[in-house]
């Protein structure tokens, strides 16, 4: 107790003792021109060695001021007010300084002289504040000199022997292209690459830290740095990537792609052949080295972008279809910028060709009331498709608030192909109905062209705007084709009937289409906006279907009325629209509806039938959402829509391409109307990285197209028809929840889904209806420790319940499940393993007790080479246990279907990616 | 057009007063703040390279460069409220995911006794952070500029250790607060340019209102923390974000 008593003692003292030892000074501001003590004058100490402000206070009402508890050391004294100049002194305190520093004067800024400013202006040097530039040019150097040569003769300026340069005394830390640090922290590599030719002016300056630039506000850290900025012709150089693979026998990858810019101009180029799949460029690659033309639309309402690049079935960057692909592509991009980026023109060229030849099984089991039909058909075929495509877009931004946009698309294309399949029919005892070997070959060739003009503008009026868009489209198609089949069919006597089909088949078909569409938007109130649109829409279908059967001389000249027909079928379309939007901060509501009136005019060119017909249809829209947090939203929508129906669903044709399962159009078929409802929920708990999400959406089907079959009930022959139907609907929802285990920095996934659908059709006149509902479930685990590891396990279940009612009850029940596991490791000495493990295990039925398990397993090992790890070569085995197979499930009406198809199976492959760059890469968008 | 008057009526005061020697020093009051995010940039460090980019200069080409929104500081000698202003519709709207957290912060500080008390919003979070009031190492510099009319000084300072705080203060408002949580210049911060955040916050005006004393009143709502727990939260799930990660820890801690 004592003690601490004298401890406290002792540090009360010390206390007081230090406190004591703490400096003090006052002082009184003066005016001595207007005689006055000044109020409020700010007197602050900054610290003598960096200027960094120690403590401050300002005058009291007779200009008195008075600073205590200053520690000793080297200040300035620094007085400021509004209207006087800044006065500054030196002033040293030592522990026990008290000083009066008495009356201290201050001059009214008035009264200054003005500084007088000099300036020098000599054409090849020229001192902007702290920016000392240099006219490149007025600096000769030899040709090819590199920029290193040149800033030797840059008067201050000094390389050394290293490259290292000095500038005004100080050594330069930064070399930058433009601004721009392209080259990282070595100056000496854009000093050494870059050409002095290309070179405009040097800018030496006092680079103001990092990120200055962004407001050009000095934030203290300084570092001498110069800017080489490049004439805007010159900024050039190219980036390209090379991947090479090979199996050695039939597996091959190649492609090559390089993209090289001067200025703005940007020239691109790649080729791809591929036996592995690759079809054409991916997401990434496109937007390197592909036609990058337009970017996303932005719907400001909800806040996301939408990238709609035109595709078609070869630019896709995979092969996703049936049978062994092989494919050549090339493609070539120009763009350029003109008059300050105002105008923007793109073009290019591309080239595909697609061959497939596949071969696969089908198993499928009809079920009509009076029998059923057990179908085993197998066969081969091979497609060959080629397209050459031109692409071109031009932008106009004529003002900050017009822009134009034109567009073109073109393609032309051949098309070739065979088929020969073979099938066998059972019907229920057992008993052989039909069989069947067609051969089908064809010959075909298509052209396209979409172009399109739109035309906006805003007005000064936040949210008023119009926009005019014009499209016209064309379609082209021809082909001439020829089939062989040998049918045999139970008879009504039980006996197999053999006919010979032997026919010629032109088919030719012309689509053209004109569309305007206007749109205008104005505000109504504080966030409430209408849009009122207007559309005029004309299409033109004409198809020819001509049928020639091989007459006794071995021509085909016998036209075949059944399966030959010419069919015009025109659509005009009239509709406006009248919607609302409600854009709150939290709130974001939009209802209204578009109306249209369609006049189909129907023309059987064999008959002279004219059908003339008119609908009106309405398009109505609405939805809501809410923002509950930023992190947070739920969404509820309905939109409706019609659906023409084709001109091969419309024209009163057969068409036999299999002869035991032939369809014909129907010119009564109307349209079908869709409605559909969808609702979501997300939440996402940013900081415990948990989140949920939930997503449902109904669609109801009025006047659904759909088929009427009519089979024999002898032979087992299908005839079906266009025609439609009512009560069709499907629906999916589920719901997904994510967390991260943070003990053990692994993310977990849970969800379920559900799908499902009500389908109604007719099976020999009778209304038939197939229930279908698949709900399922899935867990995933995965875990990523950067440079080291990742792995990725996942887990799903679906079941599958099939209800079809013709006359009489079927049930098709059958459980899937996959599992994944995906582990890449990185290995020391730059190398890589990856495996990845895909299991799917689908129950057998009744009708298909064949096993379906298949596992594929597929991994490499790469190792990573060059510099900067710009180089991979990797040793990939792609499906190990070669049981890799295609195969679909299909439950439909009366028919419930299974088929397999040969996909790419087990192959082992060298490959060697390379990814290049010389000089600035593809220079970022300016800063305005 | 008012803001024009308001200026100019400024303007007029401060040519015209020293002439007289009588400077008007301004000891309360409302300053609107304008808040200006370089969405781009922002952009910019989404990608690690400047190849392969196309798709981002795409989404660039579709929204504003500059996200804009206006903040009031309200005064009175030694407390200062910080809290969202005016709002002027963007055209288009900028999407909640580009604007990252901390966009509607109130940030109320006593100056006398050191202390501040803000409320942030973050993601899906609502903060009230309580702790004494932010401390700066201010260099002073020699430059100066005019800001809404009124003389600043630059000051550049340091925060959580390496993002600079570029700051323009004017002596001729006796109260040294300024907008967010910068304080402790002699006199209020009317400029501050964070370029490590690409934000700049410029007052636009300032109005001589009269103002009450409940006016000036510390929010209350959200989850109470202090600095160091609010970091500490923060750091743990924003290390997967790459940079935009450390630059959103930047934008909830000023």
């Amino acid at each position: 107790m004592k003690k601490q008593l004298l401890l406290l003692l002792t540090l009360t003292l010390f206390y007081f003792f230090a406190n004591a030892q703490l400096a003090k000074i006052k002082g009184t501001i003066y005016d001595t021109i207007n005689k006055q003590n000044l109020t409020n004058t700010s007197i602050s100490l900054l610290r003598e060695k960096d200027s960094v402000l120690y403590k401050f206070t300002r005058s009291g009402a007779k200009g008195n001021f008075e600073m205590q508890n200053l520690k000793a050391g080297n200040y300035y004294l620094f007085i400021t007010h509004p209207s006087y100049a800044d006065y500054a002194d030196k002033l040293e305190l030592n522990d026990t300084s008290n000083l009066d520093l008495g009356t201290l004067i201050i001059t009214l800024k008035a009264n200054l002289l003005m500084d007088v400013i000099v300036r020098s202006k000599v054409s090849a040097i020229r001192i902007n504040g702290d920016t000392t530039e240099f006219k490149a040019d007025s600096f000769a150097v030899r040709e090819g000199a590199s920029v290193e040569e040149m800033l030797k003769k840059l008067p201050g300026i000094q390389v050394d022997k290293d490259g290292k340069i000095t500038a005004m005394g100080e050594k330069v830390n930064k070399v930058l292209v433009d601004g721009e640090e392209f080259f990282g922290d070595d100056p000496t590599i854009a000093t050494k690459n870059l050409q002095a030719s290309d070179i405009d002016k040097v800018q030496v300056f006092d680079k103001k830290s990092d990120q200055a630039t962004f407001t050009g506000i000095d934030d203290g850290k300084r570092d001498k740095t110069i800017n080489l900025k490049m004439k805007d012709d010159k900024k050039k150089g190219y980036f390209g990537k090379l991947d090479l693979g090979s199996s050695l026998n039939d597996r091959w990858n190649n492609s090559a792609m390089i993209n090289s810019f001067r200025a703005k101009r940007k020239l691109s180029a790649y080729g791809i052949m591929s036996s592995t799949g690759k079809t054409g460029l991916d997401w990434q690659e496109s937007g390197q080295f592909g036609s990058g033309d337009s970017g996303p639309e932005y719907d400001a309402d909800n806040g996301y972008f939408s990238w709609s690049g035109e595709s078609d079935e070869l630019s896709n960057s995979n092969y996703y279809g049936e049978g062994l692909p092989k494919s050549w592509s090339a493609g070539l991009n120009y763009s350029n910028k003109f008059n300050d980026d105002k105008q923007n023109l793109n073009g290019s060229y591309r080239f595909n060709k697609l061959n497939a030849e596949g071969a696969g099984n089908n198993l499928s089991q009809l079920i009509t009331g009076e029998n059923t039909f057990t179908t085993k058909e197998y066969g081969n075929t091979f497609s060959s498709k080629m397209r050459h495509s031109l692409n071109g877009t031009y932008e106009w931004n004529i003002d900050s608030s017009t822009s134009l946009k034109v567009k073109a698309v073109a393609y032309t294309g051949k098309s070739n192909g065979f088929s020969v399949n073979n099938s066998q029919a059972t019907n229920s005892l057992g008993a052989v109905t039909n069989n069947s070997i067609r051969n089908y070959s064809s010959n075909g060739d298509n052209a396209n062209l979409v172009a399109s003009i739109l035309l906006r503008h805003k007005f000064k009026k936040v949210g008023r705007s119009i926009s005019l868009n014009t499209e016209q489209k064309n379609n082209q198609t021809n082909t001439e084709g020829y089939l062989y089949a040998t049918i045999d069919t139970l008879n009504a006597d039980g006996n197999l009937i053999r006919y010979i089909t032997d026919q010629k088949k032109n088919d030719g078909s012309t689509t053209s289409s004109i569309s305007s569409k206007l749109i205008y938007t104005e505000p109504l109130a504080k966030n409430v906006f209408a849009e009122i649109n207007y559309n005029f829409r004309k299409t033109t279908s004409d198809a020819e279907r001509l049928t020639h059967n091989k007459d006794v001389s071995g021509k085909y000249l016998n036209l075949s009325d059944t399966f030959s027909n010419h069919y015009k079928f025109d659509v005009t379309t009239n509709s406006g629209g009248l919607f609302f939007k409600y854009n709150g901060k939290k709130t974001t509501m939009s209802a209204g509806t578009d109306i249209a009136f369609a006049d189909f005019s129907q023309t059987d060119l064999f008959t002279k039938e004219i059908t003339n017909r008119k609908f009106t249809n309405f398009f109505p829209r609405a939805n809501y959402a809410y923002k509950i947090n930023q992190s947070s939203r739920v969404n509820i929508g309905y939109n409706g829509s019609t659906q023409q129906p084709t001109i091969q669903q419309i024209q009163p044709v057969a068409d036999n391409s299999n002869p035991l399962n032939i369809t014909i159009g129907n010119p009564l078929l109307k349209q079908q109307f869709n409605h559909n409802f969808n609702i979501n929920f997300n939440t996402f708990k940013v900081l415990s990285q948990r989140g949920f999400f939930v997503y449902g959406n109904f669609g109801v089907q009025q006047d659904a197209i759909v088929t009427n079959t009519v089979t024999n009930n002898t032979s087992g022959q299908t005839v079906s028809q266009y025609i439609n139907a009512n009560g069709n609907y499907n629906y999916y929802f589920g719901g997904n929840s994510f967390i991260k285990l943070k003990k053990l920095n692994a993310n977990f996934n849970v969800g379920i889904n559900a799908n499902g659908s009500k389908f109604s059709s007719f099976v020999n006149g009778l209304k038939n209806t197939t229930v279908n509902n698949a709900p399922g479930f899935d867990v995933g685990l995965g875990k990523d420790k950067e440079n080291k590891y990742n792995i990725y396990l996942r887990a799903g279940y679906n079941y599958n319940f099939a209800t079809t009612f013709v006359t009489e009850k079927v049930k098709t029940n059958f459980f899937t499940m996959n599992y994944n596991l995906n582990y890449t490791l990185q290995m020391p000495h730059k190398f890589e393993l990856n495996t990845d493990l895909d299991a799917t295990i689908r129950q057998k039925t009744d009708l298909f007790s064949e096993n379906n398990n298949v596992f594929v397993w597929n991994a490499y090992l790469g190792r990573k080479i060059l510099k900067k790890d710009k180089g991979i070569i990797k040793f990939v085995a792609h499906d190990i246990l070669n049981q890799n197979i295609g195969y679909s499930r299909y439950i439909s009406a009366n028919q419930i279907s299974e088929k397999n198809y040969q996909t790419i199976t087990r192959y082992f492959m060298l490959s060697f990616v390379w990814n290049f760059t010389k000089a600035p890469p593809a220079p970022v968008a300016e800063q305005k | 057009m008012k803001k024009i008057i308001i200026i100019t009526a400024i303007s007029l005061f401060t040519f015209y007063f020293p002439l007289q020697a009588q400077t008007l020093f301004v000891a309360k009051g409302k300053i609107e703040f304008e808040k200006k995010v370089n969405i781009w940039k922002d952009i910019d460090s989404w990608s690690d390279d400047g190849e392969g980019d196309n798709w981002l200069t795409g989404m660039k080409k579709t929204i504003p460069q500059f996200e804009i929104s206006y903040f009031n500081l309200l005064f009175d000698d030694t407390k200062t409220l910080y809290q969202p202003g005016r709002e002027l519709p963007l055209d288009p709207k900028v999407p909640d995911w580009f604007r990252g957290p901390a966009t509607d912060n109130i940030v109320f500080t006593n100056l006398d006794a050191q202390q501040s008390v803000s409320k942030k919003t973050v993601f899906d979070n609502t903060f009230l952070i309580q702790d004494s009031a932010r401390k700066i190492d201010w260099r002073i510099t020699g430059d100066q500029r005019e800001i809404a009319g009124f003389n600043c000084r630059k000051a550049v300072g340091r925060i959580m250790d390496s993002v600079y705080v570029i700051a323009f203060y004017t002596d001729q408002i006796t109260t040294s607060g300024g907008p967010e949580s910068f304080n402790g210049l002699p006199g209020m911060i009317l400029g501050v340019a964070i370029p490590r955040i690409n934000s700049t916050w410029f007052a636009t005006k300032l109005e001589l209102v009269e103002v009450k004393p409940q006016e000036l009143a510390a929010p209350v709502k959200g989850k109470k923390v202090d600095q160091a727990s609010l970091l500490k939260q923060l750091q743990g799930p924003m290390k997967d974000w790459g940079k935009s990660g450390q630059r959103n820890i930047w934008k909830i801690m000023i």
